[in-house]
């Protein structure tokens, strides 16, 4: 291995020069002339000139407790110049559980918002202008967000064509990394699909294709597995999307990318030019797509928690800013920093603060992002977005070539690429290979780390009160509305055909919850109505 | 003179916890470092933890924890372990024990615990120690 790399491995020469450009990327005769920012493909920005005053729109991920509570971390957020919202369920919501199953009874409300049934939505949008603000949902599985969000918004009296926001899918990921919502791989990209074909119509605003590579790689994937896995995933949808019969301009110009932003700085900034330019030719070359606003694709970020330590909790503030540098120069349409205190809980009131703060000196202070692309044309970035490009493509056409994504996904190829991350990054903490400031290098004594500490560690009791209240309003439901759509729910996953989201939209409606249609859904596909064996059916 | 016995642990997550990078990378540790390691997986219990302990017959019982689910669930794991009088420690690691948490749950009883950044060869080390006073005791 060389002695200088990046983090994901690329071996890197002393400086570059103009020469390093050819040598670097993929087949030259295949390359386009190096094109402005706003042509494609897009390498140098989505853009042709960033937008005048702060060039992305700034969010903090939030959700704690209830939905009311979490409602007024987003009213605060707003208040203090953020232009978007991120939800994070709690555990049992990020699985499609119900507070009141009994392994989520210490886990209710204390890593993100519990929601389960619609006024769980409504509560959560409350008094705010649904049409104004971008709505981001870290809430899988992403279907049962689009139904609300446009249930409520109709509710209200907003036109669903008017909302933004997002939501994620990962089909093929979501059981092996992080949270499981224990649905078999058809189940999961039926509703994947069937939320970007409503969306098209329904909500063209909305990027209910978001491919959050965020999601499956802050467990350890490197910046090369990371997009790889998530150009498998897009291609794969795409081509089934296809298949359907939809149009691919119908679609494509809502594709969203939610990328990780680790330490590496140069290394991020080209992989997310690597990521337009790969995704530019894929969609006009591959798939053949006329509109422009196809080929260049929106790019979100959020820092990656991964980088944050328990130790020093003060230099996340630092980390923050370089990573918060890289966004800037890499280019991006939205932006999130995970905050001091993301190594132990999710994010509170100060931490919000800082991040925010943080976002904006790095855009109305330091500038950093007045122009498109500034490191446009250096020999390093441009050689390494190239070297980036070709590392990706490698990857994505090596694990096309194993077979189908569903029989690579079952075999488990992809849980032992993550657990393989993991345990590889751990050992890259231990012995020192990746430096992390005061966790292997720079340590002091636990008795001196002092600095943030206790607004770092202070807990969020789980809302246990949230448990009764959901028995409660259960035993309250119209008992026939229920068993009616809850007969519906299994017989339209049953049979295959039907676009799912209105179907999901009225079991909501009828008082079901996220728990129980996804039992529904699965016993309609003949999986067991509770993975864990441990809740009843309502009907 | 026969070789002794390795140390078998059993290793576990609790409740909707379900970050399991701690946990495997644990795993490797011990058993890299000779020891037994029968991981539960996901979606434990503090009943199929103690049940389990019984069945496998385990020398320690390790808890990997990336949420506070485990300071709710320690009470009744103990009791549980009283109730089949099964001695067993029980140690605690995770990403998210901060030095108050783990003095805390010393003091309800947990035997050894391994905070972000504990290293390997002294997880190791504090592991067997314990094993062999008990098996001294």
């Amino acid at each position: 291995m060389a002695d200088r790399t990046t983090q994901s491995g690329i071996p890197l020469q002393p400086f570059y020069t103009a020469a390093d450009r050819s040598s670097g990327g993929d087949d030259e005769a295949s390359r386009e002339p190096q094109s402005d920012p706003g042509e494609y493909p897009y390498t140098r920005g989505r853009l042709a000139s960033p937008r005048r005053r702060d060039s992305w729109i700034s969010q903090e991920l939030s959700g704690e407790g209830t939905a009311r509570r979490s409602n007024e971390q987003f009213r605060q957020l707003i208040e203090r110049g953020a232009r978007g919202l991120d939800v994070i369920g709690d555990a049992p919501t990020m699985s499609a559980m119900d507070p009141d199953h009994p392994l989520a009874r210490h886990a209710v409300g204390n890593t993100g918002v519990s929601i389960c049934r619609l006024q769980d939505f409504e509560d959560l949008y409350a008094d705010l202008p649904l049409d104004e603000l971008t709505f981001s949902h870290s809430l899988p599985p992403g279907a049962f967000a689009v139904a609300a969000f446009h249930r409520v918004a109709k509710r209200r009296g907003f036109d669903p064509k008017a909302l933004r926001g997002s939501t994620i899918l990962l089909p093929a990921y979501c059981e092996d990394c992080s949270y499981q919502i224990h649905m078999p791989y058809d189940l999961r990209m039926r509703l994947a699909l069937d939320s970007i074909e409503f969306a098209a119509t329904e909500m063209p605003r909305f990027h209910a294709f978001l491919e959050d590579t965020y999601y499956i790689s802050d467990g350890g994937l490197n910046a090369i597995e990371e997009m790889a896995l998530g150009f498998v995933e897009i291609r794969e949808i795409v081509r089934t999307l296809i298949d359907r019969g939809l149009d691919v301009d119908a679609f494509a110009p809502r594709i969203a990318i939610l990328v990780n932003c680790r330490m590496d700085l140069f290394e991020e900034v080209a992989k997310i030019r690597a990521t337009r330019r790969i995704f530019a030719r894929m969609m006009r070359e591959e798939f053949g797509a006329k509109d422009p606003r196809s080929w260049s694709c929106a790019i979100t970020a959020h820092t990656s928690g991964l980088s944050m330590t328990m130790a020093q909790p003060v230099n996340n503030v630092a980390r923050g800013a370089v990573q918060g540098l890289a966004l800037a120069l890499a280019g991006v349409q939205a932006v999130e920093i995970s905050c001091f205190d993301e190594a132990y809980r999710t994010p509170s009131h100060d931490a919000h603060m800082v991040s925010l703060r943080t976002q904006q000196i790095v855009q109305l202070e330091a500038g950093a992002d007045r122009v498109a692309d500034p490191l446009g044309g250096s020999y390093f970035v441009e050689s390494l977005t190239d070297e980036l490009e070709q590392r990706i493509l490698e990857m994505v056409g090596s694990i096309e070539s194993m077979g189908p994504l569903k029989e690579v996904s079952e075999k488990g190829w992809f849980r032992r690429l993550f657990q393989e991350a993991m345990t590889r990054r751990a050992d890259a903490i231990q012995d020192g290979s990746e430096t992390q400031i005061g966790v292997n290098a720079f340590v002091i004594p636990r008795e001196e780390d002092r600095l943030l500490r206790d607004q770092s560690e202070s807990k969020i009791e789980p809302y246990w009160g949230r448990i009764d209240e959901i028995r409660h309003f259960k035993d309250g439901r119209d008992a026939g509305a229920v068993a009616e759509q809850f007969a519906r729910m299994r017989e339209v996953a049953a049979e295959g055909e039907t676009n799912l989201i209105e179907p999901i939209a009225d079991a909501f409606e009828a008082g079901l919850t996220q728990g129980e249609i996804a039992g529904a859904l699965r016993l309609g596909v003949g999986e067991a109505y509770d993975p864990l064996g441990q809740m009843e059916p309502p009907a | 003179m026969s070789a002794p016995r390795p140390i078998r642990i059993l290793l576990a997550i609790l409740g909707m916890d379900q970050h399991e990078a701690g946990a495997f990378a644990v795993a490797r540790l011990l058993r890299d470092a000779g020891m037994e390691v029968i991981y539960l997986g996901r979606f434990g219990t503090p009943e199929i933890v103690a049940a389990a302990a019984q069945e496998e017959g385990v020398d320690v019982i390790g808890l990997s924890c990336h949420s506070w689910e485990y300071l709710y669930y320690l009470e009744e794991l103990f009791e549980l372990l009283k109730s089949r009088e099964l001695d067993v420690p029980v140690v605690v690691g995770g990403s998210v024990l901060s030095q108050s948490d783990e003095s805390e749950i010393q003091a309800k009883g947990v035997a050894a615990t391994f905070g972000p950044g504990s290293d390997s060869a002294e997880i190791v080390q504090r592991i067997r120690n314990l094993v062999e006073a008990r098996g001294a005791a």
